[in-house]
């Protein structure tokens, strides 16, 4: 293909790509190095308030009033801050003190404890803290099950397959925030699974009400809506397991776990760093269980956090400055990626 | 050929299988079954197998919070979303799998960079943009952005269809007398449709499924059926409206079901192509 060609029929697509992608990428970093703030003078204001007897008081006082400009509009002052918005956002010089606080503690497990009990309070490092803890540890829970999963419906008849896979399908396809609160309602106070629980004999256990509880239901509604996705992956690689070297371990006396272990596993090794690529970009942008599990404060990730940093304290500074660390953490994530493809594309030509 | 399995490993197997099969099913059965019940009957200790049904939670979300307006808004801009980005995706997803140089593989890290990015990320910057414009809140917004956010993923789709259909098949139109154009609209489009079909499927979904941007971009009656649901979330609220909320989560629920019950060999293929042949 001409590389004219080329151009005039991918420019639709990439228009819009750098338009609402890469544009508002830039955007953000304009956002988060400005504060703005509506230009207000101070204006004298006369009302007149009534006392009694028709006797009419009047009260002149000194209120700041917004500048209009000549469209009518309130003028708003964009005033550029460098990091300031970053650092606040970061938190880092409260981290600061704390790392010069934690240092007089002398032992080290008494600095990181420190550390980590100031880093819990700072909105940021916390919603990080459970991003990345939802994350590293649905990872290799999804792989696992996944991979188990596909192996079992390998097994079964071709009508029990299309079934299971229908089944399969459902956690992951359908609207993720109805299946959160779907899985929410469940854990709910009166929910089926506490009122299974008490019905059983046992004490009223409050799934919601404490940190460790709530992050343990939020960690096992990832696995289960992610597990899908590394299920269909295996299932359609191990398809493509070539027959002749398992009959070969067969015929050589190997049993089941050696035939997994030495033929199927290696087979899978690369579908395997491509469910856990995708995995780590889906789980670090976390949103719609935090959102439906409403419990800021014990599990909180950084994609909700400047969700409600912009939607409901309405200051898109300080959202742009979340949104900013955000992708740091995406590139952080997606470097060695991108190393290792440049490296096979490069080896390829 | 498969060889065979001791009983125990076989037992095992089968037994993981039915537990699997309960819990990915299990939310959404009892979501179901308590949509059509008095909220009593609902949140009940002990929990409930049978009880008097009512239709009551759907009449309520749909008629009176009015569900069938953003039920509406839901098709328009779902529909509009699928038509566009696979029209411009198959553009893009074709010249991809057949030129040969290194720009598209850029154009192909960049898309999956793009894919990356936290969507809460750019709402950051389309809100103050979109207020200056004056296009917040409209169909047309919403629709464009979602197909933007569904490019990266649609074009890596489609080249990988795309690169399964025989690049002699357009050199044969070509030599035929088509230009580049008459060939990919007259000799690959034509066998393509499985392809398109399954990308359509999945941009279908994501805008179905998108909370995000059209919770925050569209105002009041402009909501999406997903992005209305927000209307019911919250600690402090009556068992009534937690109801209607559970009402209007499965009528969001059940189109889903049809698509995958329909769509399953396409939903499949559509994973295994965009995550595989890369």
């Amino acid at each position: 293909m001409k590389r004219r060609t080329f151009f005039a029929f991918v420019a639709p697509s990439v228009v819009s790509m750098v338009v609402l992608i890469a544009l508002p990428l830039v955007g953000v970093i304009y956002l988060a190095v400005h504060q703005s703030r509506v230009q207000t003078e101070l204006t004298e204001v006369t009302t007149s308030v009534p006392l009694f007897g028709g006797i009419v008081r009047e009260e002149t006082r000194i209120v700041p009033q917004p500048v209009l400009g000549e469209d009518g509009r309130a003028i708003v002052l964009w005033e550029f801050v460098g990091t300031d918005n970053l650092r606040r956002a970061a938190e880092i010089d409260g981290l600061g003190d704390v790392i010069e606080k934690s240092r007089e503690a002398g032992s080290i497990r008494g600095f990181i404890a420190a550390l980590h009990r100031e880093i819990t309070d700072a909105d940021f490092w916390s919603a990080l803290e459970f991003t990345l803890i939802y994350t590293f540890v649905t990872t290799p829970l999804i792989l696992i099950l996944g991979l188990a999963l596909a192996l079992g419906v390998d097994r079964v008849s071709k009508r029990a397959r299309g079934t299971m896979v229908f089944v399969t399908l459902l956690p992951m396809i359908v609207t993720p925030v109805v299946s959160s609160l779907a899985v929410y309602w469940m854990f709910l106070d009166g929910g089926v699974i506490p009122a299974a629980i008490s019905a059983l004999g046992f004490d009223t256990f409050y799934f919601l009400g404490s940190q460790g509880t709530i992050r343990t239901v939020i960690v096992a509604y990832g696995v289960w809506f992610a597990t899908p996705f590394a299920f269909i992956l295996y299932f359609a690689a191990l398809q493509t397991v070539p027959q002749d070297p398992l009959e070969a371990a067969i015929i050589d006396g190997a049993n089941a776990w050696q035939r997994l272990r030495y033929v199927v596993l290696p087979h899978l090794a690369p579908i395997t760093a491509v469910i856990t690529l995708i995995h780590v970009m889906d789980a670090y942008r976390v949103f719609e269980p935090i959102l439906v599990f409403g419990s800021r404060v014990f599990a909180n990730s950084v994609q909700y956090l400047t969700y409600y940093t912009l939607a409901f304290e309405d200051n898109i500074h300080k959202a742009a400055a979340y949104a900013l660390l955000t992708v740091a953490g995406v590139v952080v994530l997606l470097v060695p990626v991108l190393i290792r493809t440049y490296r096979d594309q490069r080896a390829g030509q | 050929m498969k060889a065979r399995l001791s009983p125990t490993a076989r037992a095992l197997s089968s037994l993981g299988l039915g537990a699997w099969f309960v819990v990915a099913l299990l939310p959404f059965a009892w979501m179901f079954l308590i949509s059509f019940r008095q909220p009593v009957d609902a949140f009940s200790t002990p929990p409930k197998l049978f009880t008097p049904m009512t239709f009551q939670n759907f009449i309520h979300v749909w008629v009176e919070d009015a569900f069938w307006v953003y039920g509406l808004n839901t098709i328009i801009v779902t529909v509009a979303t699928m038509a566009v980005s696979l029209t411009i995706g198959c553009l893009a997803g074709y010249a991809l799998a057949r030129y040969r140089g290194a720009l598209g593989f850029w154009l192909l890290i960049a898309a999956l960079v793009f894919r990356a990015m936290p969507h809460v990320v750019l709402l950051t910057a389309y809100r103050p943009a979109f207020f200056e414009l004056g296009i917040w809140s409209r169909y047309e917004t919403l629709i464009v952005v979602l197909v933007a956010i569904n490019q990266p993923f649609t074009i890596w789709m489609l080249r990988a269809f795309f690169m399964s259909i025989p690049p002699e098949l357009d050199e044969a139109a070509m030599v035929d007398g088509c230009s580049r154009w008459g060939a990919f609209r007259r000799v690959i489009i034509p066998v393509m449709w499985p392809g398109i079909v399954t990308a359509g499927l999945f941009s279908f979904l994501l805008a179905y499924n998108d909370f995000i941007i059209s919770s925050q971009l569209m105002n009041g009656d402009m909501a999406t059926m997903t992005a209305a649901l927000g209307n019911y979330m919250g600690q402090n609220q009556s068992v009534e409206r937690l109801m209607h909320g559970i009402a209007g989560a499965v009528s969001i629920t059940l189109p889903i079901i049809v698509l995958v019950y329909a769509f399953q060999k396409q939903i499949v293929a559509g994973m295994t192509a965009g995550a595989t042949k890369g």
